[in-house]
């Protein structure tokens, strides 16, 4: 590897060790230029919102149109692109609860959810299908992250688990599924790091249900009505002074559980930590450590203004 | 235990003395030594609880159970025969204690990869048995048929509103064969959208009727009954009852082949009487999401008490097995020989349904 090139509109939270940091959005001029100037040869999108509590507005332009932008920069007879990565989620196949009980890859096209994020990535993943198709000779690999619960800031989800009282829904108990942080990033370096092309679901081993999973958090449990509609059910949760993302109010209802047979085919290699295995270490984690001190702060803003000179320079 | 209560008094007085300098502080300081001008609330010491009302609830249970038994006692003096079976009663105490105790695993609790809760399951068999034995009088045949180990899809007619085939066909290979199994259901994808059914369905086993999911348990060495009629075979009419209908698209037998299980063919008889459907309410089922929404000569009429199921004399035959496991894998996508197989499987289930409405000597008796 020759080099490493980050994108962010805001600055990285940590110090960078061999990597070029570069301020920039996804605007499509700006890419083009990046990825032919700097001949850049695998690009991994990561710029994709699936856990955040974002506006659905905001989440279409950066998943749909951000990613039309990318793919589009890295199409072209003379794209030196030859690998992508895509961050998903398993948000794409919603929760039902007429799903089956381990969701594969092609699961994604029966379901039946109309829900603004479970849209959007569909779309953008249908984008993706479509300039593999005009791109028959770049290797694209989707990754269908499972539920993460932020070891760094907390998810909504981690928060829901934080909560001194955890409302969950009269009669469901649903089965859940988890990713740690850190298997997500590394399934996101084996895809970088090999040709891997196709769509691969991403989650922790084994399940847990829902019941299970707040006894482990140890805190006590607040029966709210069960949801017959999306609306009431999210009324319900807000009642309880708790805001969450309507994409979770349904994996609260009726769980979402992927089968990740694919994965372990194709790469040889599973997360290694498994639902519980990462619940218990978020749990244990203690409060979130602020991710820069005072000292360090100063250091990598020293550090950041060299980087972003020097890629003023390149450019 | 002196030592302890010894102990315990020590704690007992340091902690009324700290209240003591708290409250002390608390008043120097007076009512403006809050910023809001708010009075400081006095500390106040917890009483401690009664050991009485602790020792009553622990032996309540106990006292219960002598008070019942003195009654009973009374009873057979009064009236000479056993009025109150005190079997029973230590059984159902013992039913009680134990599902408090199951509910207080907590996070202990193991449930498998798809919400199968064994240890609970179990644990409810005295009810499902008392049902079979006593309720419905289940007569049980050809139970060698199911293989004692190893894989199999169980395929049945299915009648009456609500599953209780199912159950009963759950409860007959825990309580027949010499080794019980578990039959894990696969139940129409609708159940898995209501509260607490679609809770309890998961806790015992059953999961939804998808073939990803059918495929999943046989590869893992389980029984999986299936209901190729689906809600066509539980919402039929009265006038209908032991007519089977359309067996989906063949759609076991696919499955079948591909995971190399073979097929045990069962007939239910009596199931059809649980819940005679006399009308079918269609724009109420829309209504509520449901597939049908019976009329029988007790529902909607009496409510809540209209949804128990009438006690018919029930027979199960579990036939011979159709060795579908030995058919190999590229036989699934031969359509002919897949319809031929539900066909055939199908023709079993009637036939058998006709022997054992003849062998059934009354429909409630």
């Amino acid at each position: 590897m020759e080099a490493v090139y980050g994108l962010d509109i805001e600055d990285p939270k940590v110090a960078l060790d061999r990597t070029e940091f570069v301020h920039a959005d996804t605007r499509h001029s700006l890419l083009t230029k990046l990825v032919r100037g700097l001949g850049v040869d695998t690009v991994v999108h990561c710029a994709v919102l699936t856990e955040s509590r974002t506006p659905s507005r905001t989440v279409h332009e950066t998943n749909v149109i951000g990613t039309m932008n990318l793919l589009a920069a890295c199409a072209g007879a003379g794209s030196p692109v030859r690998r992508v990565v895509v961050k998903s989620s398993v948000a794409v196949y919603g929760c039902e609860p007429f799903a089956p009980s381990y969701a594969r890859e092609s699961y994604a096209e029966h379901s039946q959810v109309r829900e603004f994020l479970a849209n959007d990535l569909r779309e953008m993943e249908q984008l993706v299908s479509d300039f593999q198709v005009r791109n028959g000779s770049t290797a694209v690999t989707v990754l269908r992250l499972g539920r993460r619960l932020g070891f760094q800031v907390p998810t909504p989800l981690g928060e829901y688990f934080l909560l001194t009282r955890v409302p969950s829904f009269h009669g469901f108990d649903p089965r859940i599924q988890l990713l740690h942080d850190e298997d997500a990033v590394e399934a996101l370096y084996r895809a970088a790091a090999a040709d891997h092309p196709g769509v691969y679901n991403v989650a922790g081993d084994g399940v847990l249900l829902l019941s299970q999973a707040i006894q482990l958090a140890g805190r006590g449990r607040l029966p709210v009505l069960f949801p017959y509609w999306r609306w009431i059910a999210r009324a319900e949760l807000r009642a309880t002074g708790f805001e969450m993302p309507a994409p979770l109010a349904d994996f609260l209802a009726y769980g979402c559980v992927v089968d990740t047979g694919a994965l372990e085919r194709e790469f040889g290699w599973r997360p290694p930590r498994s639902t519980r295995d990462t619940l218990v270490e978020f749990l244990g984690r203690g409060a979130a450590e602020p991710p820069t001190s005072g000292p360090q702060e100063y250091e990598l803003s020293q550090y950041l203004q060299r980087r972003r000179r020097l890629a003023a320079g390149r450019r | 235990m002196a030592d302890l209560t010894s102990s315990e008094e020590r704690l007992r007085h340091q902690l009324g003395l700290l209240y003591t300098d708290v409250n002390a502080e608390l008043r120097r300081r007076g009512p403006n030594g809050h910023r809001n001008g708010r009075r400081a609330r006095r500390l106040r010491m917890p009483a401690p609880v009664p050991d009485v009302i602790e020792k009553v609830k622990a032996e309540l249970p106990l006292l219960a159970l002598q008070a019942v038994g003195s009654l009973s006692l009374r009873l057979r003096e009064l009236t000479g025969r056993d009025v109150i079976d005190l079997a029973t009663m230590m059984a159902i105490v013992q039913f009680i204690s134990q599902q408090v105790e199951l509910a207080n695993r907590g996070a202990a609790m193991q449930v498998d990869d798809f919400g199968f809760d064994r240890e609970w399951t179990e644990s409810l068999l005295p009810i499902f048995r008392w049902i079979y034995r006593n309720y419905w009088r289940v007569d049980t045949t050809g139970v060698e048929n199911v293989p004692a180990i190893g894989r199999a899809l169980l395929v049945s007619n299915h009648a009456g509103v609500l599953p209780w085939d199912g159950a009963m066909i759950k409860t007959a290979l825990l309580e027949e064969p010499a080794d019980p199994r578990h039959a894990r259901a696969l139940i129409a994808q609708f159940f898995f959208g209501l509260p607490y059914l679609s809770w309890f369905l998961r806790r015992t086993g059953q999961t939804v009727g998808h073939p990803d999911d059918s495929i999943r348990l046989l590869e893992r060495d389980q029984l999986v009954l299936v209901f190729p009629e689906g809600v066509k075979g539980t919402g039929k009419p009265w006038r209908e009852r032991y007519r089977l209908r359309r067996f989906g698209r063949g759609g076991f037998v696919q499955v079948a082949i591909q995971a190399r299980a073979p097929i045990v063919p069962i007939s239910v008889v009596g199931s059809e009487e649980i819940y005679p459907m006399l009308g079918d309410v269609g724009p109420v089922a829309k209504l509520i999401g449901f597939p049908y929404f019976p009329i029988t000569p007790l529902f909607p009429w009496l409510g809540l008490l209209g949804t128990l199921p009438l006690p018919s004399k029930w027979r199960i035959q579990f036939h011979e097995p159709v060795r579908t496991d030995l058919m190999g894998v590229e036989a699934a996508d031969d359509q002919n020989q897949v319809m031929t197989v539900s066909d055939q499987v199908r023709d079993t289930i009637q036939q058998g349904l006709y022997e054992n409405l003849k062998l059934r000597r009354s429909t409630w008796l």
